[in-house]
């Protein structure tokens, strides 16, 4: 029992150095002149122009070379997390981080939680249509249809406010390159979103185009929770007021929104000219779902043979345990318990967790009750006189678990394993929604940056297909060798 | 010297009463058999003497244990061997491992000890040349055969016999039978539940005539079975003879 707990201890030190080592290069860490506390800075994934990956995976953008700019004139340092605009918001508000820049536009309700800065972006709404579309071409035309909108948008407070007027219907995202594929495969006629966005869009061909003015709307800001973090805030404006003054600000607006953003124009937009230019961040993104569900797998495993021993075991109490957990996991979707994870339980008890280590715990808890249940199945399905027989021979419980009842169960129990490996393997891409950069993310990014989605979702599948068709098969043949190696049947 | 003492035994499962109240010694290197119609509770009975059913009421002495009381177990059981009606063979390991597990696992023997005296107690069953195999490449009575063995590796001195050939073909029976009477000659005290009622006449000490949860008549052999008093025994006894 000694060598077991040391070995299981030893496996706990190794994952907690691998997850501390990539947790570290998944974040961007900006070095700065001057030393200082390193804040920790919330954006959105994929709003162009503001931020966005580039070609060569690094994220830019109008809030990312302001705040870069903002941080070398002001001397501070901070670590930027791109988590997606809903998943910064509730960052937020459970103090996850110190901020959140993603084209946020100030409002009466926002200011209730945060303190914005200056604002440093005045914005606006605009409604945009498919290119081809000749029959919509003002607010009137929309009676009796469908538009869509980004969740917690100000396009989207726009467009409800006037629904009612119009006679129209709003259908909501929680992304603008969903949102901009729902309009032009046909379901919404229609998309309202802030100005700078479709703007920069239209000049990347993303499919659409503009065709009302820009309704004046709010300015967007960079956001701290109330009454915390004033001296971040402070630098912000005062770093906003300095670059206005020596022309960097204008500088940049032009580089993202003037004619310079057309030449950025990604050139070579064939599939296999996608999957040349989108292959590294894919790639990484790709290591990171392995990664996630290896190491939650193991996780998963150590779970499922305590939880799966408990189910079988002849204390109710304990007994009752194993139910418990089995029951909660099994019985509440994995996007909920990553949310409780990652934003609830921190929230509640005042502390931080990073994604990464969220993500694999809400998946090595998801996993390993469904781990306990395949244990349990297995043992169960092991013949009654095999403990019997081992109990009788004056063999304790656990030995006879471990040298008899075990070694039996788990060539049962490998069909069911490679199973649950391959669903978690692609449960890894619910994950996404609390920004972790696995395979489903780049390709959202991506799509963010170049509106593709019909190319990079194929090429994502494609990744994901031929991953778990390798593991299959590497894992049937590990399954043969078991089965028809010196192990017999009965 | 008496080995095994049971008082006022209890046994039920929910409602249901198996064992209603038996009383029972055993001698040091005496062979009872136990026998009756089935549902009469010899085997809960048997399963009760090693405690793989709880008891719900009495005391069961082995030795100088007494099983209603909180003990190990493990150790008593360890003088305590078992030969089931299904063979029980542990089918992933080899013969050999079948029965060098225990001993090697509860640190009574080396693992180099425990082969040598795997290989004798196969010797003893005649299965020398099977120390390799396993399990499923042996037939019923060689099953039997090993599971003897097994029983046999951590040397106890009560045997215990579930229905030891009610899973054989007719032909197999003989070898199993063959060995339980060697082991008999050489004064192994041995509780035997059969229905072999040749190899209980011929081997044991005593019969005991079990029904509805009770021991309803015991005596030797010759008073059981050419001269049983009570109308259940002899009803029973004119079924199947």
């Amino acid at each position: 029992m000694r060598k077991i707990g040391f070995s299981i201890f030893t496996i706990f030190l190794v994952l907690i150095a691998v997850l501390s080592g990539c947790s570290q290069s998944s974040d961007q860490k900006q070095p700065s002149a001057k030393q200082g506390k390193t804040y920790t800075i919330a954006t959105d994934v994929t709003f162009a122009p503001f931020e966005f990956k580039d070609e060569s995976g690094n994220y830019v953008g109008i809030d990312m070379e302001l705040l870069k700019a903002i941080a070398e004139d002001q001397g501070f340092q901070y670590e930027m997390k791109p988590l997606g605009f809903n998943a910064a918001v509730q960052a937020l508000e459970s103090k996850q981080v110190d901020g959140v820049i993603a084209g946020m536009s100030i409002t009466d309700e926002r200011q209730k939680k945060f303190d914005f800065s200056k604002p440093y972006f005045d914005s606006g709404v605009v409604m945009a249509i498919d290119e081809s579309n000749k029959d919509i071409k003002s607010y009137k035309d929309l009676k009796g249809k469908k538009v869509a909108v980004k969740t917690g948008t100000e396009g989207a407070a726009f467009a409800n406010s006037i629904k009612d007027k119009y006679g129209f219907q709003t259908v909501t995202f929680d992304d603008s390159s969903n949102m901009y594929d729902d309009v032009k495969s046909g379901h919404t006629v229609a998309c309202f979103d802030d100005y700078p966005v479709i703007a920069y869009g239209t000049t990347q061909n993303n499919g659409l185009k503009m065709v009302t003015n820009k309704e004046k709307g709010a300015s967007y800001g960079f956001a701290v929770s109330k009454g915390q973090n004033k001296e971040l805030l402070e630098k912000f404006n005062a770093g906003l007021e300095n670059l206005k003054a020596n022309g960097k600000y204008d500088q940049l607006m032009n580089k993202y929104l003037g004619e310079q953003a057309k030449k950025s124009v990604e050139k070579d937009t064939s599939f296999f000219g996608l999957v040349k230019s989108s292959m590294p961040s894919l790639m990484q993104g790709l290591w990171l779902t392995i990664e996630l569900t290896v190491i939650s797998l193991i996780f998963a495993s150590i779970l499922g043979l305590i939880f799966g021993f408990m189910r079988v075991s002849t204390n109710k109490v304990i007994r009752a345990i194993g139910l418990i957990y089995v029951d909660i996991f099994r019985g509440t979707p994995l996007l909920v318990q990553a949310f409780f994870i990652y934003f609830g339980i921190p929230t509640a008890l005042d502390f931080r967790m990073s994604a990464l280590l969220a993500g694999v715990i809400t998946l090595s808890l998801n996993a390993g009750a469904y781990m306990a249940e395949i244990v349990r199945g297995g043992i169960q399905s092991v013949d009654k006189g095999q403990m019997e027989a081992a109990r009788s021979l004056g063999l304790p419980y656990g030995k006879s678990m471990m040298k008899v009842i075990l070694p039996q169960a788990v060539r049962i129990m490998i069909p069911s394993i490679i199973n649950q490996f391959v669903m978690t393997l692609k449960d890894t891409s619910i994950l996404s929604i609390i920004g972790l950069a696995e395979l489903t993310q780049s390709g959202k990014i991506i799509i963010a940056r170049n509106f593709e989605s019909f190319k990079i979702w194929l090429i994502v599948a494609i990744m994901y297909f031929i991953i778990i068709t390798i593991l299959t098969k590497i894992s049937n043949r590990l399954e043969r060798r078991i089965r028809h190696g010196k192990v017999k049947s009965n | 010297m008496v080995k095994l003492k049971v008082t006022n035994l209890k046994k039920n499962y929910g409602d249901l009463q198996v064992l209603k109240d038996i009383d029972l010694e055993v001698k040091e290197g005496e062979v009872v058999c136990v026998i009756g119609p089935s549902g009469s509770g010899k085997s809960t009975f048997l399963r009760c003497l090693n405690q793989l059913e709880e008891m719900n009421g009495g005391t069961i002495i082995v030795d100088d244990h007494d099983l209603s009381k909180k003990i190990n177990i493990n150790k008593v059981r360890e003088n305590i061997g078992m030969v089931f009606q299904n063979f029980n063979l542990f089918p992933h390991l080899s013969i050999l491992q079948n029965i060098a597990l225990a001993p090697v696992q509860l640190k009574k023997q080396t693992k180099a000890e425990a082969k040598e005296s795997a290989l004798k107690l196969l010797d003893r069953v005649g299965l020398s040349d099977k120390a390799n195999s396993y399990p499923d490449q042996l037939s019923g009575g060689q099953k039997q055969r090993v599971a003897i063995a097994r029983a046999l590796a951590m040397n106890p001195d009560i045997m215990l016999f579930d229905e030891p050939t009610s899973a054989l073909d007719p032909e197999m029976v003989g070898e199993v039978l063959n060995v339980m009477k060697s082991l008999a000659k050489d004064g192994m005290t041995m509780v035997v539940v059969t229905h072999e009622m040749g190899f209980a006449r011929e081997v044991s000490d005593r019969v005991i005539f079990m029904d509805g949860g009770y021991i309803v008549e015991q005596g030797s052999p010759d008073e059981v079975f050419s001269h049983p008093k009570n109308p259940r025994t002899i009803d029973f006894l004119n079924k199947i003879l």
